[in-house]
């Protein structure tokens, strides 16, 4: 059913003007800022459980002189306990994510987007500062300070996916997209490297400094996209994405379109005159009920919990289970992050192609699943560990990139909410909330299987979550073959024309 | 741990207020407190005594052994009825020799000679051990009714029991058998972890000037083409 012209890269190359190069950028770099500022509490972790412990000497007897040099920090006994809170404030800070998800899509829908991404953006390097460095500063170490202060960044922070999806979502049509939201999605682990980088390069100044840095950037990256961000093409008077597609594509596709979704139909010529310039956002309960949305959410859910697993636990595995060093864990684990990155941009060109998402989605799991067989019996050698991870990054950070992404992207923009183009962000947030979710119950989870079974069940626990994953993808394959799920979508998006 | 603290910054303001009372005094330095604490002068026939009048520079006041500056080298306190000793000893932190003889006390804690690093003759009752341990001082003499500790070991390159210091810092001696662990230079903070000062003033304005051109330049190829509608 494509188009002849939709593949023929030139056609919705050229179609991009410098506002796409800036919008690409804009919202990639912002999506970074975010991720940098998570990236840098994990690296800071070691200096702060230090700042918050007295010196601890294998010599029990002898006190170090002076006290206030050596002795003067009491918040936790010992590094132990320091490294178990700071874990604590990992899943509040997900959990409140997750919560933060829900309620930004809502509020990213009903406001302008610019404004809302820019104010979480600001308002969460406010935070930040308060937390690592004002705390610093004043010598003011408290748990439930830094546990509410922690709440309040997950929340803040959770404006930023969804705005920035819906906003990419806005730009780049559906042609296409797969491979740009494939690329685009490397902003997480290029957020990651950055935060990465700042934060080492200022840690020797005193943490605080590393708060310091990322929180300004990234409250200078909200002033940009405050003078900076066109939320939409209709902003400046170039054609929306939907209006592109439906003049490029072939005319027997209305006809489709009539057979599909009748009932939507008298209502389109009304949607026409009064929502394309005033689109009324949707309902929460309505974009739950939007078809895919709650399967892809769970989907994602159990995807998520895998891939967040491998990020947040990869080194300790590593390093626990191999005897490898941690620095060398650490830069180890980079190469799943590349995986997913070629992954989730290799098979967003491939779905293009087929203008199917879910069968690569589910020939991708299906390989996912022998990839985790196979990575859980790696051996105890580091090249051949390295291309096993990257392989597994391949088929599970790849489908995961393009569910969190390119999916929510597509799901957001189904005929069904044709009216309401307002409803990608809350679209986004729903599944990318629920996914958040799934993420933060498998840290805690993950701990505990490990703890009392093993790393193997750990992974036995990856492969029944991938698989019940792979089942979710066939039913809404199901969907798809029944004229419900989004899989209709490019025969529809010209609804509104 | 809190009052550990406490008493160290009591220790720290019972030796910083002398100080300030000596230096509002001028030329004429008032006589510590510690040196009148027991009345009459110093015994003929003690060591702070002898170590005093070989020295032309020094002057015996009271009970103590001084400069010209007022700085306390010798104390003679024995035969004060001490029953312990606690921090008003601190302020006769600089003494060289110290006569603490026939006094009821029973033990000594290991703080009270935290910062005597110029100790060198301390003579003690002959049941008390000497500070800081048998390893602490270069010899220890008894006779009849006294202890002298000879000459402070320093604590810092002991062989018996080396002090270790964390990263960053290196070892001070601190008094017998003391030592204290401070920042290497170029180092500060709690537990010395930071090296360096933040160039914050640099980086405040190269981020202010890059946010404020680039924000310049997007509103001007960007949010000015929005049409009003």
């Amino acid at each position: 059913m494509a188009g002849p012209g939709t593949f023929q890269g030139g056609t919705w190359i050229s179609r991009f003007t410098h506002h796409h190069v800036v919008v690409f950028l804009l919202t990639f770099f912002s999506y970074s800022l975010l991720h940098a500022s998570r990236k840098t509490f994990s690296n800071v972790k070691v200096s702060i459980s230090s700042q918050w412990t007295p010196t601890f000497l294998n010599k029990t007897a002898v006190k170090l002189e002076p006290v206030e040099l050596w002795d003067s920090s009491h918040l936790f006994p010992n590094a132990e306990e320091a490294t178990l809170f700071l874990g604590t404030l990992d899943t509040i800070f997900l959990f409140s994510y997750a919560v933060g998800l829900f309620i930004s899509g809502i509020i990213g829908d009903r406001f302008n987007m610019r404004w809302v991404l820019s104010f979480g953006m600001c308002s969460s390097a406010v935070v930040e500062f308060c937390f690592g460095t004002l705390t610093e500063w004043l010598h003011f170490y408290n748990k439930w300070f830094y546990c509410s202060l922690w709440i309040l960044n997950g929340l803040l922070q959770s404006t930023g996916w969804p705005c920035v999806v819906a906003v990419m979502g806005n730009w780049f049509g559906k042609a296409g997209r797969g491979v740009i939201f494939g690329l685009w999605s490397a902003c997480a682990s290029v957020g990651n490297i950055l935060g990465a980088c700042l934060a080492s390069s200022v840690l020797q100044y005193g943490y605080e400094y590393a708060f310091l840095l990322t929180a300004s950037v990234q409250f200078a990256g909200g002033i940009v996209i405050f003078f900076g961000l066109l939320i939409s093409p209709e902003e400046i008077g170039l054609p929306g994405v939907e209006e592109e597609e439906s003049s490029e594509d072939d005319p027997c596709r209305p006809l489709i379109n009539n057979t599909d979704s009748e009932d939507h139909e008298p209502n389109y010529s009304i949607q026409e005159v009064s929502t394309i310039h005033q689109p009324k956002a949707i309902s929460f309960y309505q974009a739950c009920c939007l078809p895919g949305v709650m399967l892809y959410s769970l989907a994602y859910a159990c995807l998520k919990l895998v891939n967040y697993s491998f990020f947040f636990w990869l080194p300790f595995y590593l390093s626990n289970n191999f005897r490898w060093k941690e620095a060398e864990a650490d830069k180890l684990s980079i190469w799943y992050d590349v995986g997913g990155i070629v992954g989730g941009t290799l098979q967003g060109f491939i779905s293009d192609m087929l203008q199917k998402r879910a069968p690569v989605l589910a020939g991708s799991l299906l390989l996912a699943i022998g990839s985790l067989v196979g990575y859980s019996r790696s051996p105890n050698n580091k090249t051949v560990n390295a291309l096993l991870m990257t392989v597994t990054g391949f088929f599970i950070g790849g489908p995961s990139n393009m569910i969190s992404a390119a999916i929510s992207a597509d799901l957001g923009h189904q005929e069904l909410v044709q009216g309401s183009s307002e409803a990608l962000a809350t679209v986004t947030g729903i599944v990318d909330g629920t996914g958040s979710i799934g993420a933060a119950m498998g840290q805690f989870l993950v701990s505990l299987i490990q703890d009392n079974l093993g790393w193997m069940w750990v992974f036995y626990f990856f492969i029944l979550m991938v698989s019940s994953l792979s089942h979710f993808s066939k039913e809404s394959d199901l969907e798809r073959s029944q004229g419900l799920g989004y899989g209709k979508e490019p025969v529809t998006v010209e609804n509104q024309h | 741990m809190a009052p550990a603290g406490l008493g160290q910054s009591v220790g720290w303001l019972s030796r910083a207020i002398p100080l300030l009372l000596a230096l509002s005094a001028g030329r004429a330095p008032a006589l510590p407190e510690v040196c009148k604490y027991c009345p009459g002068p110093a015994h003929d026939t003690s060591e702070v005594d002898h170590y005093c009048k070989q020295r032309q520079e020094l002057k015996l006041r009271a009970r103590c052994c001084l400069t010209k500056q007022g700085t306390i080298v010798g104390l003679d306190l024995q035969n004060c009825s001490l029953k312990e000793l606690d921090t008003f000893l601190a302020e006769a932190h600089s003494a060289i020799v110290l006569d603490l003889q026939a006094n009821p006390f029973l033990n000594i804690s290991t703080s009270v000679f935290r910062n005597f690093t110029e100790l060198q003759t301390l003579v003690l009752p002959l049941k008390i051990d000497c500070p800081g341990g048998f390893y602490a001082w270069d010899n220890i003499t008894c006779g009849k009714d006294s202890c002298i500790c000879h000459k402070q070991r320093n604590q810092c390159n002991n062989t018996v029991e080396p002090a270790l210091c964390p990263e960053n810092a290196y070892c001070v001696p601190d008094g017998p058998g003391l030592f204290q662990c401070l920042c290497t230079s170029g180092f500060h903070g709690y537990k010395c972890l930071r090296e360096g000062s933040f160039p914050l003033l640099m980086f405040s304005g190269i981020l202010g000037t890059i946010t404020f051109c680039i924000s310049i330049l997007l509103w001007g190829t960007q949010l000015r083409k929005i049409k009003a509608s």
